[in-house]
């Protein structure tokens, strides 16, 4: 850490500073600096700096302002460019980051140094004209939005940067800057004010959270992936994140920039075409992300940006992964040494094993059935039952009905509650019913196209693949998972029936009904008093609320021995439940 | 005939079953009110009703039909309205985006996965931004609630789900049970359709 005038740090991972001087973002730069990893320089307003500004009723401080530009200077120097130089500029990005993360601070602005001139230079650079006009556009919007809380509709692709800027100054009465440093003054300003704003007050006061706290404001520079052919962006994962598989998996589109990837507009290529190009930038990546996936102990999901050939890391965070891929990742990862296995058991949530347990349709069955729509695939899971086309009917078939609607309105809603299953005509994955399905888990498929309810509703009887998106003729059978035929699977269930302090069996006389003593496992958070007073002394239980967190760990608590499971329990769940419960009262215990 | 059997029934087909507590809440107005006014809907025939839960029926959704352009015709000529509900429609779209990335976590190529909730920094990123649009969505409330004062209950009724997501009840941003931000933003959807006479469009 070097102090610039001793108000701003520098991000260069000679140390890496606590969080509650840098905030978590700016911990995890220097972290990564720290690593030896490559990550686009950076500075810091400390926390303290947030504090000072409120102090002086809203009003960032002279000196502190001072050693932000001086600051900058130095960013543009490490990369050979200047902010606000329209021969060869400097574009920064403005991030909050405080101790604890917390909804209601304003979270990002890109692309700021950003002017007419700029847009000129970005075009020549790039040798793409739209993408300077859109950078900019772009800008200015996310500026009229979070600096100046415009309420505007996103700028279309032939907007240009005046348009964006009248649409702002029409909403709100005020201008978009265009002097670099004084877009980046009223950045950092937003940051440190957002600390107060209502909504981060809100989350403050319901948790407790002190409000002498405060935001950091880290400033970095933007690289860009869109300088030619030895330039590009992609994401790239420590192991498959829908397999589990060892081996990294990734995508590369050479020439995108910035969100191209995530926002899916483009298609990329797969990691191997990055390795066949730029076969230094490939090497460096990989190592780069087993070093982080080992630093964590968890497989990383790594932004990335190649700039000139040049490599940049531009974000690390654990890895979002299918149900199948918790499950291998975390047994390889023990395998390997990473973690430990009660570790690992714990990585694996009860609903993702659930889920890898959940019966499914056999490959011959589905190949012998009769396909009656295609649609999208909105809520995993697979049912079957009879067609009705409305709520009445699916509330009086109560639990045996599919209900096929054109679209849904609220008042379908206790008729998704009732169905077994739901198809819908019109609409897509993020329309109502795919949401309410969701929330329900009922399995289901939407946007089946206009007219086919007639043909689900002629079939009577029909199987819904939530997870494919098919709707069959006829109620197809399913089977149960062979634990052998999934990777991780049997040794995970062993692990967790050595750590259970609890047994699992299929009788287990005298144990205490907590269904029958009206603790079932309800719509609102079991009570872990009642739990506990129904237990107390208890050598084995049974009941729905077992499979819950709280249920297992009061259970865990009573040193319960037995549990005899309910048919439809599978007994790795419960194992799952009982070891992480143990695990957790251990880690409570000790700290 | 008055407004209050009008508004009564269009309270309960914005529900579709419900107690007269529960349409009263919809509507802002008094719970005896409305209690005798379905029961009133009840004789005709518009309304079935068993144990105080009551039901719009296929009589009562015509009757419905027939009087809403008279009803609400000003509501449908007035282009603040309009305008109001353009404004309705792109929150409707980001909100709809939202509670599909709480539901389902974006992976790996193109794919998504159950959120386990596992994550606290992904739930306070997807809360931070219901709050956003939640604070989008007052501005257009406040706008229909001059036009139309009644709609500023869903303003209230909103404000209490995003308090309670805010304060970790997970349930209350999608949960389907209960009022959660979904819930009482689906109802003002079919509520503000009926009343303009549109259909829904879903995204795509």
């Amino acid at each position: 850490m070097t102090a610039v005038a001793e108000r701003v740090v520098v991000l260069d991972g000679a140390s890496v500073p606590s969080r509650e001087v840098v905030g978590n973002k700016g911990r995890s730069i220097a972290w990564m600096l720290s690593l030896g990893l490559p990550v686009p320089p950076a500075l810091c307003l400390p926390i303290e700096e947030c504090r000072r500004f409120h102090a002086a009723g809203g009003a960032l401080d002279e000196e502190a302002w001072r050693a932000v530009l001086s600051g900058v200077e130095d960013l543009g120097e490490k990369l050979g460019r200047g902010f606000g130089d329209p021969e060869r500029p400097l574009l920064v990005s403005v991030r909050s980051g405080a101790a604890v993360s917390m909804p209601g601070m304003m979270d990002t602005v890109l692309n700021l140094g950003i002017t007419d001139e700029v847009e000129e230079a970005l075009a020549r650079l790039s040798g793409d004209e739209a993408f300077a006009r859109s950078t900019h556009c772009r800008f200015i919007h996310q500026f009229g939005e979070t600096v100046l809380g415009a309420d505007l509709a996103e700028p279309g692709e032939e907007a240009t940067p005046d348009q964006v800027r009248e649409a702002v100054l029409r909403d709100t009465d005020e201008g978009v800057p265009t002097d670099p440093e004084e877009q980046l003054r009223a950045v950092i300003a937003t940051v440190f004010g957002s600390w107060s704003s209502r909504r981060a007050k809100a989350y403050r006061r319901h948790w407790g959270i002190s409000e002498d706290g405060g935001t950091a404001v880290i400033v970095q520079a933007m690289v860009f992936g869109n300088l030619g052919e030895d330039s590009g962006t992609g994401v790239l994962f420590s192991r498959n994140p829908l397999s589990g598989d060892p081996e990294p998996y990734g995508e590369w589109l050479p020439g995108g920039q910035g969100e191209d990837v995530v926002s899916g507009t483009h298609d990329p290529l797969p990691l191997e075409a990055l390795a066949r190009s730029l076969p230094t930038a490939h090497e460096r990546l990989i190592r780069a992300a087993k070093l982080l996936e080992r630093e964590h102990g968890d497989v990383q999901d790594v932004e990335f940006t190649v700039q000139r050939k040049e490599l940049y890391l531009l974000q690390t965070r654990s890895a979002k992964r299918s149900p199948a891929a918790a499950v291998r990742a975390a047994v390889d990862l023990a395998q390997e040494g990473a973690i430990g296995r009660p570790e690992a058991v714990c990585r694996v949530s009860a609903e993702q094993l659930a889920s890898v347990l959940a019966p499914r349709l056999s490959e011959p069955e589905i190949a012998k059935a009769t396909v009656l729509a295609r649609g999208v695939p909105a809520c995993p899971g697979v049912a079957g039952g009879r067609a009705v086309p409305d709520s009445d009917a699916a509330c009086e078939a109560a639990g045996e009905a599919v209900l096929v609607r054109p679209t849904t309105s609220p008042e379908d809603v206790s008729g998704m509650i009732a169905a077994a299953a739901v198809v819908t005509e019109r609409g897509g994955s993020t329309s109502h019913a795919a949401v309410v399905t969701r929330a329900l888990g009922r399995p289901s498929v939407v946007g089946v196209g206009e007219g086919v309810s007639e043909a689900l509703l002629n079939s009577r009887e029909i199987t819904v693949d939530g997870s494919a998106g098919v709707v069959y003729a006829g109620i197809l059978p399913t089977e149960d998972v062979d634990p052998a035929q999934v990777p991780g699977l049997a040794e995970l269930i062993e692990w967790a029936r050595e750590l259970s302090p609890i047994e699992v069996v299929e009788d287990a006389p005298g144990a205490v009904d907590l269904d029958a003593a009206g603790a079932a496992l309800e719509e609102d958070a079991p009570d872990p008093e009642a739990l506990a007073a129904a237990l107390r002394g208890a050598a084995a239980a049974r009941g729905s609320v077992l499979a819950s967190p709280e249920g297992a760990r009061a259970a865990v608590r009573a040193g319960v021995g037995r549990v005899q499971k309910l048919p439809g329990q599978p007994a790795a769940a419960l194992l799952l439940r009982f070891a992480q419960a143990k695990c957790n009262l251990e880690e409570e215990r000790q700290t | 005939m008055t407004d209050v059997d009008l508004l009564a029934l269009h309270g309960l087909a914005v529900k579709k079953a419900g107690s007269p507590e529960a349409v009263a809440a919809v509507l802002g107005a008094e719970e005896e009110e409305i209690a005798s006014a379905l029961d009133a809907a009840v004789q005709d025939g518009r309304a079935a009703g068993a144990k105080g839960t009551y039901m719009v029926a296929p009589p009562g959704r015509e009757w419905l039909e027939q009087r809403y352009p008279e009803a609400f015709a000003d509501f449908r000529a007035d282009p603040a309205a309009s305008e109001a509900y353009e404004r309705f429609e792109r929150i409707n779209r980001e909100l709809l985006a939202l509670f599909t990335d709480w539901q389902m976590v974006p992976a790996a190529g193109g794919e998504r996965v159950p959120n386990d909730h596992s994550d606290a920094d992904y739930d306070a990123g997807i809360v931070d931004r219901l709050g956003a649009q939640h604070e989008r969505a007052e501005k257009v409330l406040d706008r229909f609630a001059e036009l139309e004062g009644r709609l500023g209950v869903y303003r209230t009724r909103l404000d209490a789900a995003y308090d309670r997501a805010l304060a970790g009840e997970h349930d209350y941003v999608s949960g389907a049970r209960i009022d959660s931000y979904h819930t009482v933003w689906f109802e003002l959807h079919e509520d503000l359709l009926r009343m303009l006479g549109r259909e829904r469009e879903e995204a795509p």
